[in-house]
C-alpha cells in the first residue's frame, strides 16, 4: 500500500516536470497548425537567433565541465578574484588626495550635494580629510597608504584603476553588478560565464570555488556566485574553511566507499533514464554534479587541506591552519591555481567602514581590515611569481563601490568615530598578473576622489577585460536564454587596453 | 550672399549624395531595354518591342540624372583622381550613348551594335564606380589573399633605423597601410589627402591635421586617440586599426615637430619610443604576435583519434583557442602517471605547444617520451623526481620559451646540458639545486632568459599580528 502512494506520488512528480518542460514557447512552435499560431510560429522562428559563431555549441550537455579553448590564446588561464565586501575606502588606501586634507572639518560645498542621493549622509556633511599616511612605491611611482605597508613592495607588478564607477549605492546590488553584470538577481556571475566558457582543466575539482571570510557572507548572498539562467553545472561551488571544507562531504557512518559508487551509478542511471525521455540539460548537469561530487569527497579534502604547506609558506601569508581567515583562503586560492582551477572566488566581509563603531571607523576598523589582508595578498603575488604562475594567473582586487570623500553624518548627527558614507561615483580596483602591465595606472579623479576626471572604467569595462586575458572576446561569449543571446556585459564594456602588456 | 552660397553648397551636395542610388536606375532599365530589343528580333517576344522605347527613354532619363548627380557628388571634394576622371567620362559615354539609341529608335532604325556598346559601357562604368566605393582591389580580392589570418603586418626590415627618414620610412608606411584608402590618390575623403607631404600639412576640410610639436592640436592624433565607438574615430571601425606602436610612432614624429625630411636620429627618442623603433629594424613587428608563445605559422589539425586517446585517458587536451591547430595537454587531473601515458603525444608532436607535467609521478627515465615534442614552447615540470641525469632529453625542445623546473632536484649542471635552447625567456628554478651566485652563468647560457629563482620573502611587521584598540575603551 505504502509502496504505491510513493509510486504514484513519483509519477505525479515525473508529470509535473514533464509539463514543466512544455514551456508556452514550445506550445506556440508545436502547435503550429492552427492559422494564428502558423504565422507566430514562423515569426517565433526567426526568434531562434541561432547564432552561428563558436559560442552556440559551447556547452556539451553530456559533459558540461570538460576543458574548452579559448577563442583566442589568453594570457591567464586561472582568476583569483578577491572582493572586499563592505567597500574599503579608497581614500585611505590608493586614492591621495591632499586637497581633502586642507578641506578636513569644513562643510561639504552645496555643489557636491546637488542632484546626489547617498546611502546614510543627510543635510550638509563636513569633509574628512585623509585618515591615512601616503607615499610613492616602486619605479612606477605609486601612490599607496601606511595601511598596505607589504602591498607597497610589489607595486610594480600592479596596475591601478583609479577610477571605477557603479550606479548602486547599496551593498547587495552593487555587488550583483560587479559579479554578474546587473544590478538585480538573475544573471551568471562571471566565474559561472568562465566555465562555461572554458570548462574545468581538473576533472577531479570544480571549475569556479567560492571562499569567503570576515565572518558573513557577502550582503547580495550566494546569488553573486550564481549561475543564472546557464546551467546550475556552472555555479561557484563554496567551500568552507573549518570543518568539512563542503558540507555532507565525508560518507555516513556505515556507508563505504563502492556502496556510495554503486547507489550513486543507480541514481545516474536513473537520471540517464529520465533525459533520455525529457531531454532536459539540467538532468545532465545534475548526473555530472553527483559524479563530480563522488570524485571531490577524495580531491577536495586533500586541496583544502593547508596543515602540509611548509612553515615558509605559512610564515609569509600568515595562514594558521584550522581557523577561517582571509589569509587561509588567498593560500587555498594558490594550491587551486595549481591544481587546474579556472576561477576562484575570494569575499572578505567587513569593509563597511560607516563610523558607527571602532571596526567600522576609517582610522580603526580599516586600519585591522588591512592588516588582516595586506600580507597575504602581497605573498600572493610574489608565491605566484616565484612558482611561475603570475603571468597566466589574473589577480583582480575590488569591491562593490567606494566611500565618500565626506564624513557620515547618519541622519545629520555626528557618528561616534571617523566613517563615510557609500560612495559610487569613484573608487580604486587593481589587477596583477595574468598578462595585466604591471606599474601601470588608468583614469583619474578629482582633486578630493569624488567625481572622475578620466579613463572611467565601469563594471562592465572590468569583466570584459578579465574575459578577454582569458581570451574571450565579451561581446561573443554569449548563452541563449529567453529566446535571446544574453552575454556577461549585456550591451556595455571595452576591454581596458592601457593595462594589457 | 555668402549664407545662401553655403547653402547652396549644402543642397547640391545632398542632391550628389543621391548618386549612389540612382546609378542602379540606368544601369537596371538600359540593360533591360537592350534586353528586350535583343528579344524583340525573336517572333515569340515580337510584342516587346514596343516596350523598348518606353525602356530607353527612361533609361535615358536615369542616366542623364545620375550623370548630374555624380557630378555634384564628385565636387564635395571627397573624391578626386583617375577613377573618379574615367567613371565620370565612361558615365556621360551612357548617358549620350542611351540618347542616341532613343533617337535610332524613334526613327525606328535600332541598332543592335550601338545597344551593344551602351551595355559595355553600363559595365565599365559600374565597375569603375564600385571600384570607388569599395576600393579598387574589391572585386578580386577573393583571389589575392589566401592567407587571411596571417599577419598583414610585415614591412620590409629597415636596416639601420637611426639612419633612416623619419617620414619617410617609418611613417609613410604607416599611412599608406592605414589611411590612403580614404585619403589618397582615390578617395580624399574630408577633402584629405595623406599621401603627400605638402597635402598633409595642407589639411582637410575641418583645418590642418598636425601641428609640429602639438600633439594635442593634431586632429590626426586625436582622431586615432578618440574611442572606438565614437564617430569620428579614425580609422573608421570598419577598417583595420593601428597598432599600439603605429600610434606611439605617429605620436612621436608629430610631438618631434613632424619633420618631412629628418633622420631618426635627428629626433629626440624618449625611452618608450626607443624600442619600437628599434623592432623596425626585425621582420616582423613584434606587438602583432602579441601571445609568442603561440606559433605565428599555422599547422595542420592534430590526428583526432590521438586526441581521442589523450583526452579518454583524463590529460586536460585542449585547441589553445577556437581558431588554432596548436595544442595544450595538462596531466593535472592524471594519476599514477605512467611512460605509455607520455608516448601518447608522440602522435601530436607537431601540435602540442604547451605541456604541464607539475607534481606528476614523472621521473628522469620518463623523460626520454617526452624528449620529441619539438614543437613544445611551454614546459612545466614542476615539483617532479626529474633530476640533471633526465633533464638533457629537453635539448631538442628548440622552440621552448618557458620552463618551470621548480622544487625538482636540477642544478646548474643539469641546465648547462640545455645550452643552445636560445629561445628560453623564463626559467623558474625556485627551491631546486641551483645556487643565487650561479644565475650570472645562466644567464650567459640563455641570453634571453629571466631566470626566477624565487625565495621571496616579506619583511615581518609589528602590525602583521596586532591589531588597533579602540581608544575610546580605556
Amino acid at each position: 500500500m505504502k509502496n504505491e502512494i510513493r509510486i504514484q506520488r513519483l509519477l505525479k512528480e515525473a508529470e509535473h516536470s514533464a509539463l514543466q518542460q512544455h514551456t508556452r514557447r514550445h506550445f506556440l512552435k508545436e502547435s503550429a497548425m492552427g492559422f494564428g499560431a502558423l504565422a507566430l510560429g514562423s515569426l517565433l522562428g526567426s526568434c531562434g537567433t541561432q547564432s552561428s559563431d563558436a559560442s552556440g555549441s559551447l556547452f556539451d550537455a553530456s559533459n558540461p565541465l570538460a576543458p574548452r579553448s579559448p577563442m583566442f590564446p589568453g594570457k591567464a588561464k586561472s582568476v583569483i578574484y578577491l572582493h572586499m565586501a563592505g567597500a574599503p575606502s579608497q581614500l585611505e588606501l590608493f586614492s591621495y588626495k591632499p586637497e581633502l586634507a586642507k578641506l578636513d572639518g569644513q562643510d561639504c560645498p552645496q555643489s557636491l550635494l546637488e542632484g546626489k542621493k547617498f546611502a546614510f549622509i543627510r543635510g550638509v556633511p563636513k569633509m574628512l580629510g585623509p585618515q591615512a599616511k601616503f607615499k610613492q612605491y616602486g619605479q612606477s611611482g605609486l601612490w599607496l597608504s601606511d595601511n598596505l605597508p607589504h602591498l607597497s613592495t610589489v607595486a610594480d607588478d600592479i596596475a591601478m584603476l583609479n577610477a571605477v564607477t557603479t550606479d548602486q549605492f547599496n551593498h547587495a546590488p552593487a555587488q550583483l553588478l560587479m559579479q554578474t553584470g546587473s544590478a538585480r538577481l538573475g544573471r551568471p556571475s562571471i566565474g559561472s560565464w568562465v566555465t562555461y566558457g572554458m570548462g574545468s582543466e581538473n576533472k577531479n575539482l570544480p571549475g569556479f570555488v567560492v571562499l569567503t571570510s570576515g565572518g558573513n557572507n557577502p550582503d547580495a548572498g550566494k546569488s553573486v556566485w550564481g549561475s543564472g539562467f546557464l546551467p546550475s553545472v556552472y555555479q561557484g561551488v563554496q567551500c568552507r574553511g573549518e570543518g568539512d571544507p563542503v558540507l555532507f562531504i565525508k560518507d555516513p557512518d556505515g556507508m563505504d566507499r563502492d556502496l556510495r559508487k554503486a547507489s550513486i551509478d543507480a541514481i545516474n542511471k536513473i537520471n540517464h533514464d529520465q533525459y533520455e525521455e525529457y531531454q532536459d540539460p539540467e538532468i545532465l548537469s545534475r548526473i555530472a554534479q553527483y559524479e563530480m561530487a563522488y570524485k571531490m569527497q577524495i580531491s577536495v579534502p586533500e586541496v583544502m587541506n593547508i596543515n602540509d604547506e611548509p612553515a615558509y609558506i605559512h610564515e609569509m601569508y600568515g595562514t594558521e591552519p584550522g581557523k577561517t581567515s582571509f589569509a587561509n583562503n588567498i593560500l587555498l586560492a594558490r594550491k587551486l591555481v595549481e591544481k587546474g582551477v579556472r576561477y576562484i572566488q575570494l569575499f572578505d566581509w567587513g569593509w563597511d567602514t560607516h563610523g558607527n563603531s571602532a571596526s567600522g571607523s576609517v582610522d580603526i576598523g580599516l586600519v585591522n581590515k588591512c592588516r588582516g589582508v595586506d600580507k597575504a595578498i602581497t605573498a600572493l603575488i610574489l608565491d605566484l611569481k616565484q612558482r611561475g604562475l603570475l603571468d597566466e594567473t589574473l589577480i583582480v582586487w575590488g569591491a562593490e563601490f567606494g566611500r565618500t570623500p565626506m564624513q557620515e553624518n547618519r541622519e545629520g548627527k555626528d557618528m561616534p568615530y571617523k566613517g563615510r558614507d557609500h560612495h559610487a561615483g569613484a573608487f580604486n580596483m587593481w589587477m596583477a598578473g595574468g598578462g595585466i602591465k604591471g606599474g601601470t595606472s588608468y583614469g583619474e579623479t578629482d582633486e578630493i576622489g569624488y567625481d572622475i576626471v578620466s579613463g572611467k572604467t565601469e563594471a562592465f569595462d572590468i569583466q570584459a577585460t578579465i574575459l578577454n586575458q582569458l581570451g574571450f572576446d565579451h561581446e561573443k561569449l554569449t548563452y541563449e536564454s529567453q529566446g535571446r543571446p544574453f552575454r556577461l556585459t549585456d550591451v556595455g564594456g571595452k576591454v581596458i587596453t592601457d593595462i594589457i602588456s | 550672399m555668402i549664407i545662401s552660397a553655403v547653402i547652396l553648397e549644402n543642397i547640391t551636395e545632398f542632391i550628389g549624395r543621391f548618386h549612389p542610388i540612382l546609378v542602379h536606375l540606368p544601369i537596371g532599365v538600359l540593360l533591360l531595354a537592350a534586353l528586350f530589343q535583343l528579344l524583340s528580333r525573336k517572333e515569340k517576344y515580337q510584342s516587346l518591342s514596343s516596350a523598348v522605347s518606353i525602356a530607353l527613354f527612361w533609361g535615358m532619363i536615369s542616366a542623364i540624372v545620375s550623370c548630374i548627380s555624380g557630378y555634384l557628388l564628385s565636387n564635395s571634394g571627397d573624391y578626386d583622381g583617375d577613377l573618379i576622371f574615367n567613371h565620370k567620362w565612361f558615365g556621360i559615354a551612357v548617358a549620350n550613348v542611351s540618347i542616341f539609341a532613343y533617337g535610332l529608335n524613334r526613327r525606328n532604325k535600332d541598332n543592335i551594335w550601338v545597344s551593344g556598346l551602351m551595355v559595355l559601357l553600363i559595365i565599365i562604368t559600374g565597375h569603375l564606380g564600385g571600384s570607388i566605393t569599395h576600393g579598387s582591389d574589391y572585386l578580386f580580392k577573393a583571389f589575392s589573399s589566401n592567407d587571411k589570418d596571417a599577419i598583414k603586418v610585415k614591412r620590409v626590415p629597415i636596416p639601420d633605423i637611426n639612419q633612416a627618414l623619419a617620414y619617410n620610412d617609418v611613417i609613410r608606411p604607416i599611412l599608406t597601410a592605414k589611411c590612403y584608402k580614404c585619403h589618397g590618390p582615390d578617395k580624399q575623403k574630408g577633402k584629405l589627402r595623406l599621401d603627400m607631404p605638402d597635402l598633409i600639412l595642407k589639411g582637410g576640410k575641418g583645418g590642418l591635421v598636425i601641428v609640429g610639436g602639438k600633439v594635442d592640436d593634431s586632429e590626426l592624433i586625436k582622431r586615432i586617440l578618440l574611442a572606438k565607438d565614437n564617430e569620428d574615430h579614425m580609422p573608421p571601425i570598419e577598417q583595420s586599426q593601428l597598432t599600439k606602436s603605429e600610434l606611439e610612432l605617429l605620436h612621436w614624429w608629430v610631438s618631434s615637430g613632424a619633420d618631412f625630411n629628418k633622420k631618426v636620429n635627428a629626433l629626440v627618442q624618449t625611452d618608450k619610443i626607443k624600442p619600437i623603433l628599434l623592432a623596425l629594424q626585425s621582420e616582423e613587428v613584434k606587438e602583432e604576435l602579441k601571445i609568442s608563445d603561440v606559433p605565428s605559422e599555422s599547422v595542420e589539425i592534430a590526428d583526432q583519434g590521438s586526441v581521442k586517446k589523450i583526452q579518454g585517458r583524463g590529460i586536460a587536451l585542449t585547441a589553445v583557442a577556437q581558431n588554432s591547430n596548436y595544442l595544450a595537454a595538462n596531466f593535472v587531473a592524471v594519476e599514477a602517471l605512467t611512460e605509455k601515458d607520455l608516448q601518447l603525444l608522440d602522435p601530436i608532436a607537431k601540435q602540442l605547444i604547451w605541456l604541464k607535467l607539475g607534481d606528476s609521478q614523472l621521473n628522469d627515465k620518463m623523460l626520454g617520451s617526452i624528449s620529441d615534442l619539438y614543437s613544445l614552447t611551454r614546459l612545466s615540470l614542476e615539483r617532479t623526481a626529474i633530476s640533471d641525469l633526465g633533464i638533457v632529453q629537453l635539448k631538442n625542445l628548440g622552440k621552448l620559451q618557458y620552463l618551470n623546473l621548480i622544487g625538482t632536484k636540477v642544478s646548474l649542471k643539469g641546465l648547462e646540458q640545455l645550452k643552445g635552447l636560445n629561445e628560453l625567456k623564463q626559467i623558474f628554478l625556485f627551491q631546486t639545486l641551483v645556487q643565487p651566485s650561479e644565475v650570472d652563468q645562466l644567464k650567459k647560457l640563455f641570453p634571453k632568459a629571466k631566470i626566477d629563482l624565487g625565495g621571496y620573502k616579506l619583511q615581518f611587521l609589528e602590525g602583521d599580528t596586532t591589531e588597533l584598540k579602540d581608544p575610546k575603551l580605556k
